[in-house]
């Protein structure tokens, strides 16, 4: 896909080998998964602009290439229902991003400003991830979010590429696997939706052997027939140079 | 699976000279223990030396180079220090053979002094066509031909035989494990067609084997050991295996399952992956059966080797005690099989033909004063229900009543019917005898309920990574 190749090349040329979250979220779109409608928006009065034709809520992250663990540095900012609120957010992050790079003795580029979201509903949290394991080359990763998988590390594996099936025997391998059934007065959950975006990485990561590691977490699942979202999504790709950036 | 590479394999296994580098009159030494392996008459081979110290060990003739040798040699067996490897493999090249074993340590695994010698030979053999198995391993045993280059003496470490039943080979990368199985099976009676410890890997390696072992006919069943794989060669291994496993069984028991090759991550998903959980995602996909351990391993191979495997996850539990039922049958649960009780006219037909006292259920206990006609019932209409896909069966021996005939009644129902069957007959040396006869006639036979239950295990396990969506699941995974 073209598309995808196009921002590999850019974020290379930038030394970077991670993409933006809007690179990110272009790149999913181009293989059909669900996402938040998004934008990106470099002053305070675009940011408000282009979150009023999303509709709010919204979520503000900091888009820059000098930095990649966004709430670290204060660059994230959620739930944000109005103008004002907006404004507010965009100045704190520009802040904060500042503050965070006079700490780190770096000067942070924020020419490209800000990533806006809309604010997903809340679904069952999901993490669907790939990594590349040097004996077995790329594996896709699927868990329930939370709990699940910070204390129990209840996740399933597969190589990648896998089938529907393989997809399906994955999520019924999981503990946690009844709570997508539907438990204790829940109707059960989109499956489909979720194997459908489990598909769609796969075959991300065939045509993007560069891709090293990608997390799309949370993907939030909602009822049956009512879709699946990825609503945070990190790439990592591999360096074909060994560069020399901090 | 290209001809060729099956071809270049296959001389390990089927050489019909052998000539054996660093042959030594010295007691003890490497190079005597493999002169005396094949100077066995099973061996029927041409068999040389080579060594300029000597004009013959053991009397076979020992010669300065290969190059005095009349005639082809199809396999050459290197064990000289590994400084003076390259100049023996100029000499293996000029002579055209193209199977190599090199059992000497020194190599890639001592540091990068090593690491060159064997960069060094790896090159003279590319350039060749020829093949090496090792460094550093103890090659191979094949029970057919007769090929065995396991320097170990045979009153210290057995040699397995082959069965006329089914045959397991087995690829290991430690050379010690290789050895130990080797004794150990031998003890055990499994039929075991080929042994090979791999060692470093130079060349031959996990993929190649299964690419000939799939197609090789005396072996019914592959096992390996490994403790990981080349980089990216974990994939070859993982492909091939995806053509082989709904042909033949393939059981991997890997080493290494600690978390702690993690590397350090940028993503959530790096940091939770694991090798070891990448590696058991992978074997799933291909179908490839990973035991836990050597004992669950051969457990497993044993049954696979002689049963077909089952088309469901249906099993009936007899048996002659009811202690023995229970056990097995909750081991049974535990792997996830249904045991359902027999229909209402199946039950019927138990209860017109078995003595009222018999417990009818699963497990259908057929009592301590039970004689062999009573299992022939309980077979007999189980089978015709069509109710059940596996039969485990309670041998208990000590009971006066029951006859050896029992042997040929489990073992002709079974043959009949095509259905897998596995005993379990607890107990001393004429349970042990009697369990031997039972293998004998191709039924595997198990010490434990809980051994059974795993081999049955393994047969319904097969089963699903050869049928498929065809395969009968009655139960709900819960994993």
């Amino acid at each position: 896909m073209k598309e995808a190749k196009k921002i590999f090349k850019t974020a290379r040329e930038e030394g970077r080998t991670f993409v933006l979250e809007h690179e990110a979220k272009d790149i999913m779109k181009a293989y059909g998964i669900p996402i938040p409608a998004y934008a990106t928006a470099s002053t305070a009065d675009e940011a408000v602009e282009k979150s009023k034709s999303i509709g709010f809520p919204v979520v503000l992250k900091i888009l820059s290439k000098d930095i990649l663990h966004k709430s670290d540095a204060g660059g994230v900012k959620i739930n944000l229902k109005d103008e004002n609120a907006v404004r507010k957010a965009f100045d704190e992050i520009m802040e904060n991003a500042k503050k965070y790079g006079k700490e780190h003795g770096i000067e942070v580029d924020l020419s490209r400003g800000v990533f806006i979201s809309d604010f997903a509903d809340m679904g069952t949290e999901i993490i669907v991830g790939v990594t590349k394991d040097p004996q077995f080359g790329h594996a896709l990763m699927a868990g329930l979010g939370g709990i699940f998988v910070e204390v129990l590390k209840d996740v399933s594996f597969r190589l990648i590429p896998f089938t529907e099936m393989d997809a399906k025997e994955m999520l019924s391998e999981l503990k946690a696997y009844k709570i997508l059934e539907g438990v204790r007065g829940e109707g059960p959950r989109d499956v489909d939706a979720l194997i459908k975006v489990m598909l769609a990485v796969s075959k991300m990561i065939e045509e993007n052997p560069e891709i090293t590691e990608l997390d799309c977490n949370p993907t939030f699942v909602y009822e049956k027939g009512k879709g699946a979202i990825v609503v945070d999504a990190r790439i990592l790709i591999d360096c074909p140079e060994k560069d020399s950036t901090h | 699976m290209t001809p060729v590479l099956t071809e270049s394999i296959d001389l390990f296994f089927n050489a019909r000279s052998v000539a054996i580098y660093g042959a030594s009159a010295s007691q003890n030494s490497v190079g005597q223990a493999i002169v005396q392996n094949f100077i066995k008459p099973q061996y029927t081979g041409k068999v040389y030396g080579v060594n300029p110290k000597y004009t013959q060990v053991l009397g076979i003739p020992c010669y300065p180079s290969l190059q005095e040798i009349e005639g082809p040699i199809d396999l050459v067996v290197v064990a000289v220090p590994a400084r003076i490897t390259p100049r023996v493999f100029d000499d293996i090249a000029a002579k055209g053979s193209k199977a190599v074993i090199v059992i000497s340590g020194g190599f890639s695994e001592t540091g990068p002094r090593g690491a060159e010698i064997e960069d060094e030979v790896v090159a003279i053999a590319k350039k060749n066509n020829m093949r090496i198995i090792g460094p550093n391993c103890v090659g191979v045993v094949d029970t057919n031909s007769h090929i065995d280059t396991f320097f170990l003496p045979e009153y210290r470490c057995g040699r397995p035989r082959p069965s006329n039943v089914a045959n397991i080979s087995l690829v290991s990368q430690s050379g010690a494990f290789a050895a130990a199985i080797s004794d150990w099976t031998a003890e055990l009676g499994l039929g075991i067609s080929k042994l090979i410890s791999l060692g470093n890997k130079c060349d031959v390696d996990d993929d190649d084997l299964l690419c000939y072992l799939g197609d090789d006919s005396t072996t019914q069943v592959i096992c390996y050991y490994t403790e990981g794989y080349d980089e990216s060669k974990g994939r070859t291994f993982f492909d091939t295996a995806k053509t082989v496993t709904p042909n033949k069984p393939v059981l991997v028991v890997k080493s290494g399952r600690g978390t702690r090759a993690k590397a350090a991550s940028m993503s959530h998903t790096g940091s939770l992956a694991g090798s070891d959980n990448v590696a058991d995602a992978a074997y799933r996909q291909a179908g490839i059966i990973r035991p836990d351990n050597f004992e669950q391993m051969f457990d497993m191979a044993k049954a696979l080797a002689m049963q077909p495997p089952a088309k469901g996850d249906r099993v009936l539990m007899v048996t002659n005690g009811g202690g023995l039922g229970v056990m097995t049958t909750d081991a049974l649960e535990a792997s996830g099989f249904n045991i359902p009780h027999p229909s209402p006219e199946l039950e019927n037909r138990f209860n017109e033909r078995l003595p009222a006292y018999c417990a009818v259920g699963n497990p259908i206990d057929v009592v301590g004063d039970a004689n062999s006609s009573r299992y022939n019932i309980v077979f007999e209409e189980a089978i015709a229900s069509g109710e059940y896909d596996i039969f485990v069966v309670g041998m208990l021996l000590q009971t006066p009543s029951l006859d050896m005939d029992v042997t040929n009644v489990i073992a002709n129902h079974q043959r009949s019917s095509g259905l897998p069957f596995v005993v379990v007959s607890m107990g001393g040396g004429f349970t042990t005898k009697a369990g031997e006869i039972m293998a004998l006639m191709g039924v595997p036979t198990y010490a434990t309920g809980e051994k059974a239950a795993l081999a049955a295990k393994a047969l319904a396990q097969y089963g699903e990574i050869k049928y498929g969506a065809k395969f009968n699941k009655t139960v709900a995974s819960d994993k």
